[in-house]
């Protein structure tokens, strides 16, 4: 029983105990008062008419007519005269007459009448002794009132106790709420300080926990400092702290494989004459013309957070754009930022710029080579010229926004909706669940396309939310048939979107034998725009069952301030991290460091895109649970 | 078993208590001690006795042994209805202390309160008219009763008493009495001197 119940129990108990006690006491006391009263009466009237018929010179009818009048008043029972030899001379009785009071309350507070008696004489002759016994009924209902009124004030004054103690027990709830929750939240992994109780019990307990709290944060937060001084290590490029080459590969590839898809733009710039510059001005003036490009560049990432920028080589210098059709004002834009930074640092200093669309059937080589050919014709232009590329296939059919929306929502209604299956296996080759993309088959009879042709579109006409809901309920469709567990990510518009949640939880509260083999995933960058809706989801959420975690994360996991704070059950490391580690101490460490970090917050730890056994055995070495991609989806058909 | 049923017989033969008598004596002081010592074998021994016989030796006891005077002076009340013992300590009552004790006295003798009335009369005396008390003896109901006064030490019949004129009477026959102490708490129940008086004399033991 919970301690507040037992409270309340107990209240409860003392005060009926109290009231009705009372009550009790005060009822029989009154039955006393009332019985004695009665005694008295009976004896006082039995005394004043015993005196009055002594005066009668013992004269019969004058006698019986005193006792009559006496009689007639209704208040008695019986008054009789009984001569000294026993014999009745007069004899008045009434029945008992009819009470108010119930029976039962009669029979279980009975009120004797005793009789009063009073001796008549005529004379120094003695007549008789004369007994008088007054009606009951009458205190039978004065004590049936006055039980009543007192029952009714009791009544009254225990709703006004109860009603003190349910303040009381909500004000000592508060606290203990406060760190009950608290205790909750850390088993989830959030930790959360509460502000310390009042009460002093509780406030040793409170301070205690927010300590721990404290220090656990703290620990959490050096550590992840640590680890974003490896990943910039691994990845970044020592003078600029832009990523290197390789790692921009595996950026960029691992962009444009994802299930939802990558449409934008690809930007190279290149300075200029690298070798020629350093002998011309030096290099520590080399340096900051570098470092200006790469200041120029890193603007990109920071106002848009999927944009990314790399430092290819020496003097080549990358900017991935995540939305198509704005490659060439960006191009445009960044050459003349760099014309006007760059022409202050000296006479013939200059880049060139080349730039494409890209398209996602391409690989990530193809698209360097396309870029290259772009820069190539730039440099033919002279300093500061921009050549851009468009590529006319990858342009989107264009079509209305409303019928768009049409077609989506047609496609998820009419059946032309389906999940593929990636599997997600443990170092035991064990299924930890299957990865849910969701495919719509847009034109009849047309392939199942995958959310890179129409999510942009969708988030465009803001039918995310239709489009998650339908990708949960395939998935628990797909559950109650085979029970396998099964992933589906979300988009941040469903997230955010009130009702969403609502309707999933209603929907999984309906099921919750499947509610708990279903994942939920968002992308790390969500968590890190919109960090309270993702918080406030996951509360809603995790409490049916629900796996919820993050996916593509690696990159920004160390911005996310309060990681700890937010409710997960697991984080799958982007592909751009995880590829390659089998090769790269560096990347090793970074992974390791992480997964170590994740496992202390009680988070499982996954990577996507594991290509070869080589990866996935350092993968696993480094503390990674479970892997997906082309590698785990061989052994499981295996 | 024997002996708790001797205990029972002996008690259903002696109405009074002998003991109890003792220690209410002992607390109002050492004249009531003095009195109860004189008393107590006087009750015994005309217990033995008729009826009839019994009433001369009680009412020469308290007229003998009392004497008359009035509850202010006595009590510092203007009305004060003393228990047996209570006149014994002071060694002066009243006429209703007279006929109180006597009552009581018979009473413990094993005469039936029945037979007994204490009886508000008006009395002429030395022409004037005193409002008096005295105790009457009744051998039988509707018989003519003998008179116990403390004005005029022999006992007679009523109807040698031309001085007084009975107005009301009284006995504790047939009066609830309920347990001993019960009223003591009684606010209501004090009023009454007639049931305040007898709720001491069975505490002096004068009945059961």
């Amino acid at each position: 029983m919970s301690l507040i119940r037992q409270i309340w129990l107990l209240l409860l108990g003392v005060v009926l105990l109290a009231l009705a006690g009372s009550l009790a006491i005060t009822v029989v006391a009154e039955r006393d008062t009332l019985q004695t009263q009665l005694r008295l009466k009976n004896n006082d009237n039995a005394q004043a008419l015993a005196l009055a018929l002594s005066q009668q010179r013992g004269d019969a009818s004058l006698m019986e007519l005193l006792v009559a009048a006496q009689f007639d008043t209704g208040y008695y029972r019986s008054i009789r005269l009984v001569r000294g030899n026993g014999q009745l001379a007069l004899d008045r009785h009434a029945d008992p007459a009819p009470a108010v009071a119930p029976a039962w309350f009669v029979r279980l507070l009975p009120i004797e009448s005793a009789p009063g008696v009073g001796q008549v004489s005529d004379g120094w002759r003695a007549i008789g002794s004369l007994q008088v016994v007054s009606q009951v009924s009458y205190a039978y209902d004065d004590l049936w009132r006055s039980t009543l009124r007192g029952a009714a004030w009791m009544l009254l004054l225990g709703l006004v106790a109860g009603g003190l103690a349910m303040l009381a027990v909500r004000r000592m709830r508060v606290p203990l709420d406060a760190t009950v929750a608290q205790a909750q939240a850390l088993s989830e992994g959030r930790y959360v300080v509460v502000p310390e109780p009042q009460v002093p019990e509780l406030r040793r307990l409170g301070s205690t926990m927010n300590a721990m709290v404290l220090r656990l944060r703290g620990l959490f937060e050096s550590q992840s400092a640590q680890i974003e001084t490896l990943r910039r290590q691994a990845h970044c490029d020592p003078l600029t702290g832009l990523p290197h080459r390789a790692h921009f590969m595996d950026r960029l590839s691992s962009a444009m494989q994802r299930e939802d898809g990558f449409g934008g733009g690809l930007v190279l710039v290149r300075l200029a004459d690298l070798a020629g510059l350093n002998q011309r001005i030096g290099h520590e003036a080399t340096d900051r013309a570098l470092l200006l490009i790469a200041r120029a560049l890193q603007e990109y990432p920071e106002r848009a957070p999927e944009c990314f920028a790399g430092r290819l080589n020496g003097a080549d210098f990358a900017l991935c754009l995540p939305a198509p059709d704005m490659t060439a004002e960006t191009a445009s834009s960044l050459g003349a930022a760099l014309q006007a930074g760059l022409q202050g640092q000296g006479p013939g200093i200059g880049v060139h710029i080349g730039a494409i669309e890209l398209h996602r059937q391409q690989g990530a080589g193809d698209l360097m080579a396309a870029v290259d050919l772009a820069l190539a014709r730039a440099e033919s232009r002279g300093l500061f010229a921009v050549e851009v590329v468009a590529d006319a296939t990858a342009s989107p059919a264009l079509r209305g926004e409303r019928a768009w929306r049409q077609r989506i929502v047609d496609a998820l209604d009419g059946g032309c909706a389906r999940l593929k299956a990636f599997p997600v296996l443990d170092r035991k080759a064990g299924l930890v669940h299957l990865e849910c993309p969701l495919r719509l088959q847009l034109e009849p009879e047309g392939e199942f396309e995958p959310a890179a042709r129409w999510l942009p579109l969708a988030m465009r006409s803001r039918v995310t939310s239709i489009v998650d809901g339908k990708a949960v309920d395939l998935a628990l469709e797909a559950i109650a048939q085979d029970g396998r567990p099964r992933g589906v990510n979300l988009a941040a518009a469903s997230l955010a979107d009130g009702v969403f949640a609502a309707h999933l939880r209603h929907r999984l509260g309906e099921v919750p034998q499947h509610a708990a083999k279903l994942w939920l995933e968002v992308d790390e960058s969500v968590a890190l725009a919109h960090f309270a809706a993702v918080q406030e989801f996951a509360r809603l959420l995790r409490p049916l069952g629900v796996r919820f975690g993050l996916e593509h994360a690696g990159q920004r996991l160390h911005q996310i301030d309060r990681l700890y704070e937010l409710g997960l059950d697991y984080v799958k490391l982007d592909a751009a991290v995880c590829r390659g580690v089998g090769r790269s101490d560096a990347g090793r460490e970074f992974v390791r460091s992480t997964a170590t970090l994740l496992h202390a917050l009680s988070l499982s730890v996954q990577a996507e895109g594991v290509e070869d056994a080589v990866d996935a055995d350092a993968l696993f070495a480094c503390g990674v649970d479970a892997l997906t991609g082309p590698w785990a989806s061989a052994r499981y058909e295996e | 078993m024997a002996c708790l049923l001797l205990g029972a017989i002996a008690l259903s033969l002696q109405a009074w208590d002998h003991d109890r008598m003792d220690a209410a004596a002992r607390r109002i002081g050492p004249r009531a001690v003095e009195g109860a010592r004189a008393l107590q074998p006087l009750i015994a021994q005309v217990a033995k006795q008729d009826e009839i016989a019994r009433l001369a030796p009680i009412n020469e006891f308290f007229n003998r042994r009392v004497l008359f005077r009035d509850d202010q002076e006595v009590w510092g009340q203007v009305d004060y209805w003393a228990s047996p013992l209570e006149m014994l300590g002071k060694g002066a009552g009243d006429c209703e202390d007279y006929a109180i004790a006597k009552y009581f006295s018979l009473v413990a003798a094993g005469v039936p309160a029945a037979r007994l009335r204490l009886v508000y009369v008006r009395a002429e005396l030395d022409g004037g008219v005193q409002a008096h008390m005295v105790l009457a003896y009744y051998a039988q109901p509707g018989a003519e009763p003998l008179v116990l006064d403390n004005l005029i030490g022999d006992i007679r019949p009523a109807s040698r008493r031309p001085d007084l004129a009975p107005v009301f009477s009284f006995n504790s026959e047939g009066l609830w009495q309920g347990v001993a102490g019960a009223s003591a708490g009684d606010p209501v129940a004090r009023l009454s001197h007639w049931r305040e008086v007898l709720q001491k004399a069975r505490a002096e033991g004068f009945l059961p």
